[in-house]
């Protein structure tokens, strides 16, 4: 009679679980993950532990040039943690805004036209100004585009935002690889180049002894904490709060959902424009892939803090730790490459989805389903 | 086949959504080649109690046998397996597929590949058991009844023994349930066994063998039809008249505030939810609405609300036309609606956000500032919780994790809060215990003497007859009568929502339009 | 002419991949699932069929070893979406990220052990040799760029062909078609709704992968450190399921007109050359917005569909989870 007995394992959704409880648990899906790294670290023959330490410290430990090493760290971080943000506030409304990589390129792209117009006499913080200008509305344009299909027409913005990643990216490459007068983007002799943005669009950094802390840095932390007020304390953050949880009751309270998720999705798009610009002149120079994958990391890294804007401070800051470290250890490591941070991130990440599961849900076995249907009530 | 071996055992089941109970310990039992009726009120348990033969849910207790063998049933396919086939109310059909290939995805006989002649073998089958049907037609194209008819073969095709049909006479017309009818008794001869879902008495008395009552989620009764009349079953169906020691506060009516004429509403699926029905409302009055599962209550409430859009009528409030005005303006004008859906989340609530959070829903854009004012919403969420004596840990937490009758009190609560003129409310003491239903009778009849006016959708007649001055009854969409609940009895009301009584229109005078009503072009104007 | 016989040929031979992609992602899609991972898998795919093909020195164990590590690929995407509920996107895109870390890492370790197989012995996959059709391959014009092919092309078409009528005239088939448009439904009927998932989605995957070998291959399989065989390949694949309306058949269509946008950014110049009173004008036409064409055409495709409300084949329930008891 083996087909009439209760499965061995039921699961329930379930509700509630501590936050220490969760904490906990993404702790220990991270050191899996890391374990699971350590074995195939092992495979090759390298010492996981001597690998992990220097990917954690980026090799800045009793290294006289640590700075550049923090340097780049800056650089990197400051773009995925802006996308990241962005890319939140769309996710808060369940729009799928995957067009990250779209948004950041062709802000990018505006953010250099605005350099290389400008007069050479402009001050760097008006420059500056003009060219994060002209990468939010560009950006911002391009989501409100996207945004206003969706609900008008009811385009799939999933399969849409993708289709633009790959149109902004074939647009930069024109720019970067056809010769002519009119493109000012391009080195004048040579090959075809992007050419270096002017001096007085270059990134106003501030020096503390050999470390230059980049403005865009300070303007990042400054936009958490504008995001963390604007999502938890104003009108418009309760909007999309609301219009995220369920639309109908949005409507029922006499929301214009179409504008709330209009008006986000331009904000989100615009800042990820935005972040684009600050990358030309942080970088000096435009490419094809000064993105740096940040619209795609910027979704895992959205994802795994729960669109929370200090969770994603957190894990944007540890991805750019993993990545840059894993740079550097692989320079002394010669048979590990170093897109294995890649590989870990996707570990990862799997791990943290499939600890999603336990919280979501409550795996129950036959022998005590009595108990957890009186806990629930307890819960409840 | 012995008459004596049940197809269908059901003992002690007992199922549970979160904190409510949706079935206690029901048992249930179909021999070989009779009809049973399932009959019950809205939410009574009945659709739960059978998706768990159907292998949609699985009870959290209780035993299920088939013939005699105790069972256990995991999926749709188990319960395939053990012969057992529902017709769902909510039809399961893929739209874009051809009739037969709705039947033919779940056929064991079929063949690994389509070929043309399941059209043919569909059609044979269909014939044999008296359907006109055509095979080929895409479910996108199909009425409403062709849909039902497909959901019906399909089981018949599958070789159902125990055939369970979930309100199936609801979408079909007086010709197609004699057809229908005509199948089942044959299913029947054959030695099949039938669970009919159903609240239509004349249906039950007709088609059925025994029929079994559930009231609020609990094993009435089981008789047999033979020996009963409609008039038991609705007092089995209703329950007796409890004395609920409900106060009735009287007051002084102002005229009419809120006033309903012809309306005409669709529903989701395109049929009429609500069909050419008038009512009015005066200020210090609570108006009841009863009426059967789905008999047009939600698309009602939601019209009123601006959230659904009316085919024909008028929504007159204060002598002026609010049609067509959008949900933010109808609450600016203090018309407050809130509905409790089965599951108690849903509309008026966002879950995931805290308490206080979902007190400022509705006025969180007041004031210029870009801010909210959360303090003052968390004071007022305190204040509920106080009042109300709502159970949470505090007015952070987020309303999904309470339980269902503190979610209760925080929608009605911060409905009243808002100081409307009129409220709609839908369900509001569902699933709640005695005291808090007590506490949110308190709260109305309160409202009721600061004059606003109260549209109250129920299910329970005994607080019905209580609590409100008038009671409409709706059956099928149709205004039934509204009567003076004083002077009403259970048993009058019970006949009106099977649509066994119709008073909606004697001697001329037609029901739920106010003599002294504000609408200026009405020419035959008359009380009740 | 030629050139332009040998242009239509090399649309074909270079293209063909897409195709695989393509109709891995239209079953994964059919079955109601959104995988934003084709571009890991196939990566995961070209680099198991590589190594394993060169080892066994045997193209079929190749393909079968591409089919398989794709399929793996599949099989996690089922086990974390439809047992662990995961969200598809996040999943797709992670899928993504790992397999092409996963791809350099694989193909770093074995070339700097000096163990990544040499030319001779990719060589002995024997892949990519023309095999002529008799007769057909005299056709004029077309004879050379349809049937005097590698072995993938014929491959690729034939799965096209297969799963187009799987699809449309068997019964899984129809199962599954039914799992894409309305989970409920087919639950209801009985039908195994995670095993139909797991099985077609590892399925669709498995087909990505072989795609991933013969990209592989076209490259001669030689391993760079810094860029990956696919190229974006995968992407594109997602973009030409909506081109192609779901449809596997259309899908070979979409193939080619996506392949000649691809071949005129480094075919143009030549053809304009060759042939300058008839494609001149290619000349003045920016590769990049050749590369970009495809794309542009799809977004097109989307919003025009999305406006005219035309009936697409798109399953109604793709993207979403399906959770029995959900109320």
């Amino acid at each position: 009679m083996n087909k009439n007995r209760e499965p061995l394992i039921r699961v329930v959704k379930r509700e509630g679980m501590k936050r220490r409880e969760i904490v906990m648990l993404y702790f220990g899906a991270i050191i899996l993950a890391l374990g699971i790294g350590a074995i195939l670290l092992l495979s090759l023959d390298a010492e996981p532990f001597e690998y992990y330490e220097k990917m954690f410290t980026m090799g800045t430990i009793g290294n006289k040039l640590a700075y550049i090493q923090f340097q780049t760290y800056v650089q990197e971080f400051v773009p995925l943690l802006i996308t990241s943000l962005a890319l939140s506030l769309a996710f808060k409304m369940r729009f799928w805004n995957i067009g990250g990589e779209g948004q950041f390129l062709l802000g990018s792209l505006a953010g250099a036209t605005v350099a290389f117009m400008v007069p050479t006499s402009t001050n760097v913080f008006l420059s500056m100004f003009l060219m994060i200008l002209a990468g939010a509305v560009v950006g911002g344009l391009i989501g409100l585009s996207t945004a206003a299909l969706k609900v008008k027409f009811g385009t799939n913005e999933t399969l849409f935002t993708l289709m633009i990643n790959y149109v902004a990216l074939y647009v930069m490459r024109f720019f970067g690889e056809t010769k002519a007068d009119w493109n000012i983007f391009l080195r004048p002799e040579e090959r075809p180049k992007f050419n270096q943005i002017p001096d007085n669009t270059k990134m106003f950094t501030i020096k503390i002894g050999d470390f230059s802390l980049e403005l865009s840095l300070i303007l990042a932390i400054v936009l958490v904490v504008v995001l963390y007020f604007y999502l938890n304390r104003t009108k418009q953050g309760y909007e999309i709060a609301v219009v995220g949880d369920s639309i109908n009751t949005a409507k029922y309270a006499g929301m214009k959902v179409n504008k709330v998720i209009c008006r986000t999705m331009f904000i989100s798009a615009a800042l990820i424009g935005a972040a684009g610009a600050l990358r030309v002149s942080s970088v000096h120079a435009l490419s094809d892939s000064i993105t740096n994958s940040v619209g795609w990391t910027g979704i895992v890294v959205a994802w795994l803090a729960k669109l929370n804007p200090i969770g994603i401070v957190i894990v944007s800051a540890l991805i750019t730790l993993l990545q840059c470290g894993c740079r550097f250890a692989s320079s002394s490591f010669g048979n590990i490459d170093s897109h294995f941070a890649d590989l870990l991130q996707g570990i990862i990440l799997f791990v943290i989805l499939a600890a999603d599961f336990f919280i979501r849900f409550k795996i129950v076995f036959r022998h005590n389903s009595k108990k957890s249907s009186s806990e629930k009530e307890v819960n409840a | 086949m012995s008459n004596n071996i049940y197809a269908i055992e059901l003992e002690n089941i007992t199922k549970t959504f979160g904190s409510v109970v949706a079935n206690k310990n029901i048992n249930l039992n179909v021999k070989q080649g009779e009809i049973l009726a399932l009959l019950g009120e809205n939410g009574s348990g009945k659709t739960t109690l059978m998706n768990m033969l159907s292998g949609i849910y699985k009870p959290d207790s209780g035993t299920i046998k088939v013939n005699g063998v105790p069972v256990t049933i995991h999926s749709p396919e188990d319960s395939k397996k053990y012969g057992i086939g529902m017709v769902h109310q909510h039809f399961k059909l893929v739209d874009v597929f051809t009739a037969a290939d709705n039947i033919w995805m779940g056929a064991q006989n079929a063949g690994l590949i389509l070929k043309n002649d399941r059209y043919e073998k569909i059609a044979e089958i269909s014939n044999k058991f008296g359907f006109e049907f055509n095979p080929r037609k895409v479910v996108s194209n199909m009425s409403v009844s062709e849909k039902q008819t497909l959901e019906i073969l399909r089981v018949l095709y599958y070789g159902a023994n125990v055939i369970i049909l979930d309100e199936p006479t609801a979408v079909l017309t007086v010709q197609e349930i004699r057809k229908l009818f005509d199948v089942l008794r044959r299913m029947k001869e054959e030695g099949h066994s039938i669970i009919i879902i159903t609240h239509k008495l004349n249906e039950v008395m007709e088609i059925s063998d025994r029929v079994t009552i559930l009231r609020k989620g609990e094993y009435i009764d089981t008789v047999n039809t033979s020996e009963t009349n409609e008039q038991e079953l609705t007092d089995l169906m209703v329950g007796h008249k409890v004395n609920l020691n409900i106060e009735r506060v009287e007051t002084s009516f102002d005229r009419p505030l809120l006033e309903i004429r012809n309306l005409t509403i669709k529903n989701d699926e395109g049929s009429k939810a609500i069909d050419d029905v008038n009512f009015y409302i005066r200020g210090g009055e609570i108006l009841g609405v009863a009426g059967i599962a789905g008999c047009g209550q939600k698309e009602l409430c939601e019209a009123i609300a601006g959230l659904r859009k009316i085919e024909d009528g008028q929504i007159i409030h204060k002598g002026e036309n609010i049609v067509g005005l959008t949900p933010k303006a109808i609450i600016e004008k203090g018309i407050s609606m809130s509905f409790i859906p089965e599951d108690r989340l849903g509309m008026g609530l966002a879950p995931s956000l805290s308490i206080t959070d979902n007190m400022m829903l509705k006025n969180y854009n007041q004031g210029k500032s870009i801010f909210v004012d959360r303090d003052k919403a968390r004071n007022k969420a305190q204040e509920l919780i106080d009042r109300l004596g709502i159970v949470t840990p505090s007015t952070e937490t987020p309303v999904r994790r309470l339980s269902g009758g503190n979610v209760q009190k925080v929608l009605v609560g911060r409905e009243i809060d808002a100081g409307p003129n009129v409220i709609i409310t839908a369900y509001p003491v569902r699933g709640l215990d005695i005291n808090s239903s007590y506490a949110i009778y308190d709260i109305l009849n309160e409202q009721k003497k600061d004059g606003v006016g109260i549209l109250f959708v129920g299910e329970d007649l005994d607080v019905m007859l209580a609590l409100c001055d008038k009671i409409m009854v709706l059956c099928h969409g149709k205004l039934m009568g509204v009567v003076h609940a004083h002077k009403a009895t259970k048993e009058e009301l019970g006949l009106m929502m099977t649509g066994a009584k119709d008073i909606s229109e004697v001697n001329g005078k037609v029901a739920g339009i106010a003599k002294d009503s504000l609408i200026a072009d009405s020419k035959e104007a008359s009380d009740e | 002419m030629n050139v332009f016989v040998n242009f239509l040929f090399v649309i074909v031979k270079n293209n063909i991949a897409l195709l695989y992609g393509t109709v891995g992602e239209i079953v994964t899609e059919k079955s109601g699932s959104l995988n934003l991972g084709v571009e890991g898998t196939m990566a995961i795919g070209a680099i198991g069929g590589v190594l394993i093909g060169c080892k066994s020195g045997s193209l079929l164990v190749g393909i079968l070893a591409s089919f398989f590590f794709a399929a793996l690929c599949g099989l996690f995407f089922a086990f974390m979406t439809v047992t662990l509920q995961a969200n598809q996107n996040v999943t797709g895109l992670t899928i993504t990220t790992f397999g092409l870390g996963m791809y350099y890492f694989i193909g770093n370790a074995f070339k700097n052990a000096g163990k990544w197989p040499t030319n001779n012995v990719v060589d002995s996959l024997n892949g990519m040799k023309p095999i002529e059709i008799p007769l057909l391959s005299k056709i004029p014009v077309i004879g050379k760029a349809f049937f005097s092919q590698n072995i993938f092309v014929y491959l690729g078409i034939i799965i096209a062909v297969v799963i187009w009528w799987y699809l449309k005239y068997t019964k899984p088939g129809l199962r599954i078609r039914a799992i894409g448009e309305n989970p409920a439904s087919a639950d209801a009927v009985g039908v195994n709704i995670t095993l139909y998932k797991y099985v077609h989605l590892m399925l669709g995957s498995g087909i990505m992968g072989i795609g991933g070998l013969l990209m592989a291959l076209t490259l001669s399989g030689s391993f760079e450190g810094s860029k990956c065989w696919i190229d974006g390949f995968g992407w594109i694949s997602i973009a030409l399921v909506i081109f192609a309306n779901w449809n596997t058949l259309l899908a070979i269509i979409g193939t080619l007109v996506f392949g000649l946008f691809n071949t005129l950014k480094v075919y143009g110049s030549t053809l304009a050359d060759f042939y300058p009173k008839v494609f001149g004008w290619l000349n003045k036409i920016p590769p990049q917005f050749m590369q970009a064409l495809p794309f542009i055409i799809t977004a097109v495709v989307l919003v025009v569909s999305s406006i005219s409300k035309r009936k697409t084949d798109e399953p109604a329930a793709i993207g979403r989870n399906y959770y029995r008891e959900e109320r």
